[in-house]
């Protein structure tokens, strides 16, 4: 048991290790293909122990090493802040040196274990394993098309997902300080990938951002010290929550709400999409954003129903709108999918605050479709950026003609992301139907505005994409299939297998598997179960019935297009008040949303001061 | 009669009360301008004209779009009578708008297309406003089950007044109806996504269409609570209410009708359960 | 013939299109639509698209502009289908005749199955030529219908090359 979990944490790191010095093509694809199997095996082993949860003691030097690692990463953060002439990344560092300073003199020792295990990091450990090590797999292939430094790329890509298993398992905050500084220091790294001009730009826009969730990470563990002298999670969680310092709680949300991307900070999301498409999938699906709703699950016990958590319900609520919105205006695909990733982690995050136990089963199912759904789809953006070479929705224009099986999975990965029977709108209807429950705050109405608002934007959003990329001449019927390469199919035919399976199955997926998790979490039960194939929640019932029935009509229209043609049928031409050359047709862009994009982060900048302000109690 | 059973055949024979409604409201229309009017059975000559007709599509994806239109309308129906969840049954209605959207962007119609994307403006403005309407109706009877509105004692128009006036202010958007007929705007765009099916395939979108007519009107009856007279004398009123607005105003922008529903309808409602949920 | 042919002459619809007349007959026709004749009450609806329409209303001389379009809407509406002619100009050009503009009209382009005359008709001779028409069309079939003296190429020439 201890050694699965030292194995998910470690062998990672080693195996990255082993690809970076060997660089063999051999190597480099059959481990990134052993560790799908090898992780799951172990996630699957620690989810199903049945001692969750557990703490694992470490040994001392283990301590000494990490703050000896926090100094050698600060310092070298300090170096790139100079090398690359960053005034904001060198401060940023410095002044993370001397807070770290300041809290390795002000801590005390404590006996509580390091290492934490429960069912929410099972569950991370999961997810991590079935959703980012396909992209590895993934990047393998990719990395053959016109990119240079394959090996080393996979071997980030394989040492991230062992630093998210890491950062997933900690119980020390100061450990979740270094390792929530080595996932930005690898997205750095990672980002900065193709050593260009626009991607060193972007890179250090990414490590000065994050860089400013490492400080609040520093404040919130200081005032920790200061107040309670307390500097665990299990240990915050266990102690009377009125005894605990707001403002503490206010500075760790800070940081997951950088981490996560959210609205103000949105930016170095949106910049990490000059790298290779498998960072975007790394960095929006399996780790590294995903540790924002991670944090505010662990923290939602003690932060919920306080003021801290309906400012908090306000702000992400706000983002997981705008950010929709401003998506409608956005040309570029992947940049599509970013605003998209922004809104979603703003409504997960929404979910985690609200804290009651139907609230973070919503925020659970949220994490791992979200995850499934956008690993999916980026996955599907490379496929096209370099099979197809198509980088922007102008150049979709009719890829149903050249790409009808990408296009048929970026069909199902956007029917994920909103659509009826699947695991994001399922968390969007218990959110909805939990929230009604507990009208009494003003904040709780906005929630229900903001959840139906917010999927209705989206939902506009992937119709636009997809309305343009389905459009077809008259004429062409039948569309050859482009061969793609195997590596490439395994990994769609991965997550549209997962997908379709759990979809079938939610309902007693979410009553065996989530629900214990948020059980865990919240300390109650929440009123959620399976009855046989139809879900229950408190007195709604999802039926199978209805899963299955949505779910077969949304397989008819994302998939028969593609395999039925009407033989007896003639065509005629479309509708053009009988011209005979067609106008040139666009979609609406929606600039007239753009020129609002700024009014959207003023206020979104003003909802995190009154987040730190008023809900921290800062002042 | 057992509930299911009444409510399983109101589902199989909604297409042919939809088609009543749609008579009814022709003849109510022609008669607002001092016209005679088709006869009452004109849908359905209609329908039956339109199966004699020769098939011809554009390809078949948008034929197919055509045929899934109707069958998720038909089924978002079934799920709003069946279901015991009203909110399900609002995003059921989404699929059926995504349904007619991917068919009217699959041609390269101008009219179509930009049918399309004033059908998603039409989901923007409407779509928030039904969930806002379903939390009302949970704050009022404590529950989404449909049988429990159906049966709970009190009036629930009378606690959710103005939601009920949004409502109605929401239905020409979401039957496209003057002065929120962008979508399908007859003398500008002829009919916007539904202008290139013709035939068996036309008469799909043409049924399609009345079974909106009774998924919308029947959220209007559940206004009355248990006292269906008065679920049926709001449905009559409703009823008349969008056929004369129909009839007496001008198609607005899509941007009017986006900002009527964001700055004017979604406020007030909200507003409206925010009253409800404190005094209650 | 069906059973539901006779439920045909219920319910006509009406594309009507105008090939560069005076607009005497299109202002008929909106008399036509209005409350004091009002045709909607023989099931007869303007649809404005070849689609979903069963009458082509026809009415002007055919320019030489208007001649390609008039094709294509008539090759755009399903079978059985039926063309009406209205006026004087659709029915050899009118005052138009032998204009360097005018193919003279209607019937030089596409088949023709009613003429309405009159410069411009009355509404009543309209209705009639309407009611005319439809006691044609109950009798047309669904088969597939060819133009005279156009071959198959030239009706692929009269479609749009499909390049967006």
């Amino acid at each position: 048991m201890e050694l699965y979990v030292t194995l998910s944490i470690v062998l990672p790191w080693i195996v990255a290790f082993v690809i970076y010095l060997v660089k063999n093509d051999f190597v480099t694809n059959v481990l990134s293909l052993l560790m799908l199997p090898v992780l799951a095996y172990f996630a699957w082993e620690i989810y199903f122990s049945g001692n969750l949860p557990m703490l694992v003691d470490t040994p001392h030097w283990v301590d000494y090493a990490i703050t000896i690692y926090d100094f050698g990463l600060l310092g070298y953060f300090l170096y790139q802040g100079i090398k690359n002439k960053s005034m904001l990344v060198s401060a940023l560092a410095v002044l993370q040196l001397v807070l770290l300073i300041i809290v390795i003199l002000m801590i005390e020792h404590s006996n509580t274990a390091n290492i934490y295990i429960d069912k929410l990091t099972a569950f991370m450990y999961m997810i991590v394993a079935i959703v980012g090590v396909p992209i590895a797999i993934f990047a393998t292939k990719y990395m053959e098309y016109d990119e240079k430094g394959k090996h080393s790329f996979v071997a980030i890509l394989i040492w991230f997902l062992g630093v998210m298993n890491f950062a997933v398992s900690v119980n020390n905050i100061e450990w979740f300080f270094a390792l929530f500084e080595t996932t930005t220091l690898a997205s750095y790294v990672l980002i900065r990938f193709r050593m260009d001009d626009q991607a060193v730009k972007n890179a250090i826009l990414a490590l000065w951002m994050n860089q400013i969730g490492g400080v609040a990470i520093l404040f919130a563990l200081l005032t920790f010290l200061k107040t309670s002298g307390l500097y665990h999670f299990t240990d915050l969680l266990n102690t009377d929550s009125k005894m605990l310092s707001l403002t503490a709680l206010g500075f760790l949300s800070l940081s997951a709400l950088v981490k996560g991307a959210q609205m103000p900070f949105h930016k170095w999301l949106l910049g990490a999409m000059v790298a290779p498409t498998p960072v975007s999938a790394i960095l929006h699906s399996a780790t590294m954003v995903k540790i924002a709703p991670y944090l505010l699950l662990r923290i939602s016990p003690v932060i919920k129903g306080t003021l801290l958590a309906k400012l908090l319900i306000i702000t992400t609520g706000f983002v997981f709108v705008a950010a929709a919105v401003i998506a409608l205006t956005q040309e570029n695909f992947k940049k599509i999918l970013a605003y998209s990733t922004i809104s979603l982690l703003g409504l997960m995050m929404l979910a985690a605050v609200v804290g009651t136990p139907i609230a973070i089963t919503a925020s659970l199912l949220l994490i791992l479709f979200h995850a499934f759904a956008k690993g999916f789809l980026f996955i599907e953006a490379g496929v096209l950026e370099k099979v197809f070479h198509v980088k922007y929705i102008k150049q979709m224009r009719r890829l149903i003609e050249r790409a009808p099986l990408t296009l048929m999975f970026i069909f199902f990965g956007f029917l994920n992301m909103t659509f009826v029977p699947f695991g994001t709108f399922i968390g969007k209807w218990i959110m909805i139907e939990e929230a009604s429950g507990f009208l009494s705050h003003g904040s709780y109405v906005l929630l229900i505005l903001y959840v139906g608002a917010g999927s209705a934007f989206l939902s506009v959003l992937y119709m636009k994409v997809l309305g343009i990329s389905v459009r077809k001449s008259h004429g062409i019927e039948r569309v050859r299939a482009l061969p793609l390469p195997l590596k490439f199919n395994f990994v769609s035919v991965w997550y549209y297998g997962w997908l379709l399976f759990l979809t079938v199955f939610i309902a007693p997926f979410i009553a065996t598997q989530i629900v214990p998790i948020a059980q865990e979490l919240s300390g109650q039960i929440p009123n959620i179960h399976a009855d046989n194939l139809s879900l229950v929640i408190n007195t709604s019932t999802l039926y199978f019935w209805q899963i299955l029935g949505a779910l077969v009509i949304l397989s008819l229209i994302h998939a028969l297009p593609f395999f039925v043609h009407f033989k007896n049928v003639d065509t005629a031409r479309p509708y053009n008040c009988g011209e005979a050359f067609p106008r040139h047709i666009e979609t609406y862009n929606f600039v007239c949303i753009s020129k609002y994009e700024n009014y959207l982060i003023a206020f979104s900048i003003a909802l995190f001061v009154m987040v730190l302000v008023l809900g921290g109690g800062l002042l | 009669m057992k509930f299911e059973t009444l409510m399983l055949l109101l589902t199989l024979f909604a297409p042919i009360i939809g088609g009543f409604v749609y008579g009814v409201e022709r003849i109510v229309k022609a008669r607002m301008q001092s016209r005679v009017g088709p006869p009452l059975m004109q849908p359905f000559y209609d329908f039956f004209k339109l199966m004699d007709k020769r098939p011809l599509m554009v390809h078949s994806l948008h034929a197919v779009m055509g045929i899934m239109y109707f069958i998720a309308c038909w089924f978002s129906l079934l799920v709003l009578f069946l279901g015991n969840d009203l909110l399900v049954a609002v995003f059921f209605h989404v699929i059926a708008v995504l349904a007619l959207t991917i068919g009217a962007f699959s041609v390269r119609s101008p009219y179509s297309v930009i049918g399309a994307m004033r059908e998603l403006m039409h989901m923007i403005s409407y779509e928030p406003l039904m969930v806002l309407m379903v939390v009302g109706f949970y704050q009022v009877v404590g529950s989404f089950n449909l049988k429990d509105i159906l049966n709970y004692d009190g009036i629930p128009l009378l606690q959710l007044p103005v939601v009920f006036m949004a409502f109605v202010l929401a239905i020409p958007m979401m039957l496209h109806k003057s002065p929120f007929d962008v979508a399908e705007a007859h003398q500008e765009i002829i009919g916007g996504p539904e202008i290139e099916y013709s035939g068996p395939f036309y008469e799909a979108v043409y049924t399609g269409k009345w079974i909106e007519y009774v998924y919308v009107f029947f959220f209007v009856f559940l206004f009355g609570g248990s006292h269906y007279w008065l679920g049926a004398l709001l449905v009559l009123f409703v009823f008349l209410f969008v056929n004369a607005l129909d009839n007496a105003t001008a198609r607005l922008d899509f941007r009017k009708m986006v900002k009527f529903s964001w700055f004017v309808l979604i406020p007030v409602s909200a507003f409206n359960i925010i009253f409800l949920a404190l005094w209650r | 013939m069906g059973i539901f042919t006779k439920f045909r002459k219920k319910s006509p619809w009406i594309l009507h299109y105008n090939t560069g007349g005076c607009n005497g007959c299109d202002i008929e026709i909106l008399a036509a639509l209005a409350p004091k004749y009002d045709i909607e009450r023989f099931g007869m609806l303007n649809r404005g698209n070849p689609k979903q329409s069963d009458i082509l209303l026809v009415t002007g001389p055919v320019t030489k502009r208007c001649r390609d379009v008039l094709r294509r809407l008539y090759l755009e509406m399903p079978e059985p289908k039926v063309v009406v002619a209205m006026g004087a100009c659709a029915y050899g050009g009118g005052i138009f005749r032998d204009f360097y503009h005018v193919e003279n009209g209607v019937d030089n382009i596409i088949p023709v199955d009613v003429w309405i005359p009159g410069c411009a008709p009355r509404v009543e001779a309209v209705i009639d030529g309407m009611v005319e028409a439809v006691k044609i069309w109950e009798k047309k079939s669904k088969e597939k219908e060819y133009m005279r003296n156009h071959s198959e190429e030239l009706l692929e020439q009269l479609g749009a090359r499909n390049d967006d």
